[in-house]
């Protein structure tokens, strides 16, 4: 009845345009093209994350600077790679919802007639796309200051497959966690003290399959696909949990 | 109060009663279950001795594992862990489709029972593993998964601590106890399936004996009913705490 | 039809009641302002009318939709001018207006931005970014912002907080301007303001309605002496 009335104020003037309810999908378009206009035009958080991420990468040139024969660092690398991709993540995860608390632009987004999950999924996808950005940076800086001394052994490509699973499940917690810690005191180590226990079990598989991807060892299936199908369980079951609460979370 | 709430849990309802007796008797089969862990189970046997030994009138070709008496103590309060974060995350959906505040405290008194009994669980498993292996700490999946629970129920108060808003903590408590709990077990199951390259997944499996799985029943018995008497005294005085807090508001205002 | 219907709207967190049964019926076209102490719930009210919040007991409708039940067609009908600008102080003034003008599902959100900018008078600012602009003139694009829908109800939470007297008047203006058949709601610190602006007045105090009348039936001077004992109640 109300579309009705709508539609009958249509033309009236200036100040009657003609409103439909958007899809779901076109919602999720217009959000998610948000966050990227609005990161190309500041890159706040893609530089804060990147010179993070290079800034790990010398305090593990100091770290390592007597362990560092190549065979070790290339035992490790699996490890400190997915420690710098943790933190760097942490960073940006806790700025993602930054702009929409500064003018209390998630009251105005709440206000619009659109399903909530709709906001953590275009949320979640903005916040993949800065990770895998950051990721396309770094994995290469990291592997010219440690491992680039060292023949890789012919499976080093395989490691995108342990890198995007993890990504896809960091980034969806990390937006869950990132709504709730934007409400609290001391977001940040908040978000810390929630992410990491929680982002455990997928940082496991993650590492564990990456290692062997550098590695290269004989157990593939035990060691690379059996992480790998526990990540994607992980991812999807979290997911799914993340974005029936997120509801919840958000109206809170 | 009136009828249609009558089902929300109140300090003074009926299970009030039990608490007392569960805690005596929790506490009388938890030392039940001590004796019979020395005196009833049968010790174990771990590596084989050079030859058969005369111990306390018995023969034995095998050493002795004095230290797996623990088990009967750490395999029990970890399941009341999971237990009571199971009842937290209970009534943190209940929280969510109700919104009243009551199972809200419920969650929490329910997640303070988790954060005790996983404290009792790491310290047990950590002695274990320094007498049965001899390192402080392995990240053997079980240790693991309860470090990481442990981390999990401390952030859910640290989290608490951090929100003013009442209404907003009550459901962010609530969403992180289901997170929690779905996460618990996938943290096992990774740990426990990856098999880990550094330390070998070191598990003895196979059935328990009779007189091992009695005694585990006990001891486990016992528990659960010290977790509910705790959780119930636990609750009561949360609750005298709010109506107490509601008094002097409704004073002041 | 009346714009805003609430009936016995309760907001409690066990015993601590923000709003304690509030009802009221607004007629379509009016201006009703909203005063009381601080935590009488001002806020909250506004909030539970804007489905930002979900009232514990009790029911409200807007144009006759319940918020409960119908709570995205509703939100189609509200508008929200808030203290807070509710704008991305990185996108320009029009590219908000097209975003919101998206996500709510206007037909041509490019034009209807434009108009709105020429409404507003911002017309020559509109691909400045938000962050250079004064705050009288983010207070503008928000009440451009508000309106790209062409809401039925329109609330105002504390508009006039940081604007300097000149602004006040243009932004007075401004809503006469686009009044129209619209419903106001409106919550101030600001009694003679908010009195001179409404048709309707309700007080709260302790989440509860002490007063609910249409100006023409109040005294200027006796709604005053209301709403100093009102808030000296609120003194806890």
């Amino acid at each position: 009845m109300a579309r009705l009335t709508r539609q009958m104020r249509q033309g009236g003037g200036p100040f009657a345009p003609s409103v439909s309810k958007p899809s779901a999908f076109q919602q999720y378009k217009t959000l998610l093209a948000k966050d990227l206009r609005q990161e190309f035009r500041t890159r706040e958080m893609l530089t804060s994350m990147g010179i993070y991420a290079l800034l790990v990468i010398i305090v593990y040139g100091a770290a390592l600077a007597l362990t560092a024969n190549g065979l070790d660092i290339m035992r490790m690398g699996g490890g400190l790679l997915w420690v710098l991709i943790v933190f760097t993540s942490l960073l940006g995860l806790g700025r993602s919802f930054a702009h929409e608390k500064e003018q209390g632009c998630m009251e105005g987004i709440m206000l619009v007639p659109l399903d909530r999950s709709v906001i953590f999924l275009a949320k979640a996808t903005a916040n993949i796309l800065f990770l895998l950005a950051v990721e396309i940076i770094a994995v290469p800086l990291f592997y010219f200051f440690f491992m680039s001394g060292e023949p890789v052994a012919p499976t080093f490509p395989a490691i995108v497959a342990p890198l995007l699973l993890g990504t896809v499940g960091m980034a969806g917690i990390g937006t869950m966690l990132s709504t709730i810690t934007m409400n609290t005191r001391a977001k940040d180590v908040m978000l810390a003290v929630l992410f990491i226990p929680l982002i455990y079990p997928l940082l496991y598989a993650c590492v564990t399959a990456t290692t062997v991807a550098i590695t290269g060892t004989e157990f593939w299936i035990d060691f690379f696909v059996m992480p790998l199908v526990l990540a994607c369980g992980y991812d999807v079951v979290m997911l799914l949990v993340c974005w029936v609460l997120y509801d919840f979370v958000v109206s809170a | 109060m009136s009828k249609g709430k009558a089902r929300v849990p109140e300090a003074g309802q009926w299970p009030d009663r039990l608490a007392i007796p569960a805690l005596a008797a929790g506490t009388v089969l938890t030392s039940a279950a001590f004796l019979l862990a020395f005196l009833y189970a049968a010790p174990v046997n771990g590596a084989a001795l050079d030859a058969p030994e005369l111990v306390g009138g018995v023969m034995v070709t095998h050493q002795q594992l004095i230290s797996q008496k623990i088990f009967y103590f750490h395999m029990p309060v970890a399941i009341v862990s999971f237990a009571a974060l199971a009842f937290a995350a209970y009534y943190g959906i209940r929280y969510l489709s109700t919104r009243e505040a009551r199972f809200d405290t419920c969650s929490r008194v329910a997640m303070e029972i988790s954060l005790l009994f996983v404290v009792f669980t790491m310290v047990t498993g950590d002695l274990w593993t320094r007498f049965e292996w001899g390192v402080w700490w392995t990240w053997e999946p079980r240790l693991t998964t309860y470090l990481i629970l442990m981390l999990i129920v401390i952030a859910y108060f640290v989290m608490r601590n951090a929100v003013d808003d009442p209404e907003r903590r009550a459901v962010f408590a609530s969403v992180i106890s289901i997170i929690a709990l779905v996460d618990v077990p996938i943290c096992f199951m990774i740990t426990r399936l990856i098999p880990s390259s550094v330390h070998p997944v070191i598990t003895r499996e196979g059935g328990m004996a009779p007189d091992m799985a009695l005694t585990v029943v006990v001891a486990l018995v016992g528990m659960m009913l010290v977790a509910f008497g705790l959780y119930r005294l636990r609750f009561r005085e949360a609750r005298l705490e709010e109506r107490v807090q509601a008094l002097k508001e409704q004073l002041d205002g | 039809m009346n714009a805003v219907e609430a009936h016995n709207l309760t907001k409690a967190f066990g015993t601590r009641k923000a709003l304690d049964g509030v009802s009221f019926e607004l007629p379509e076209g009016t201006f009703l302002s909203i005063f009381g102490p601080n935590g009488a719930g001002k806020t909250t009210l506004l909030r539970v009318l804007s489905t930002l919040a979900r009232p514990t007991a009790g029911s409200a409708s807007i144009c006759g939709i319940d918020l409960k039940e119908d709570s995205d067609e509703a939100r189609g009908l509200i508008g929200m001018i808030s203290h807070a600008s509710m704008l991305y102080p990185d996108l320009t003034a029009e590219e908000n207006l097209v975003l919101f003008g998206k996500l709510y599902g206007v037909a041509d959100p490019q034009a209807r931005a434009s108009e709105l900018l020429e409404a507003v008078g911002l017309s020559h600012r509109r691909l400045d970014q938000v962050r250079t602009f004064s705050r009288g003139m983010t207070q503008r694009v928000s009440i451009a912002r508000a309106l790209v829908h062409d809401p039925r109800v329109v609330f105002l939470d504390e508009p006039y907080s940081g604007l300097d007297p000149h602004a006040v008047d243009i932004f007075d203006e401004l809503i006469a301007s686009v009044r129209g058949d619209r419903t106001f709601i409106m919550v101030s610190h600001d009694l003679a303001k908010g009195f001179s602006m409404c048709t309707h007045t309700l007080m709260l105090a302790r989440g509860r309605v002490v007063a609910f009348a249409p100006k023409e039936k109040l005294d200027y001077d006796e709604f005053a002496a209301l709403y100093r004992s009102t808030v000296g109640m609120g003194v806890a």
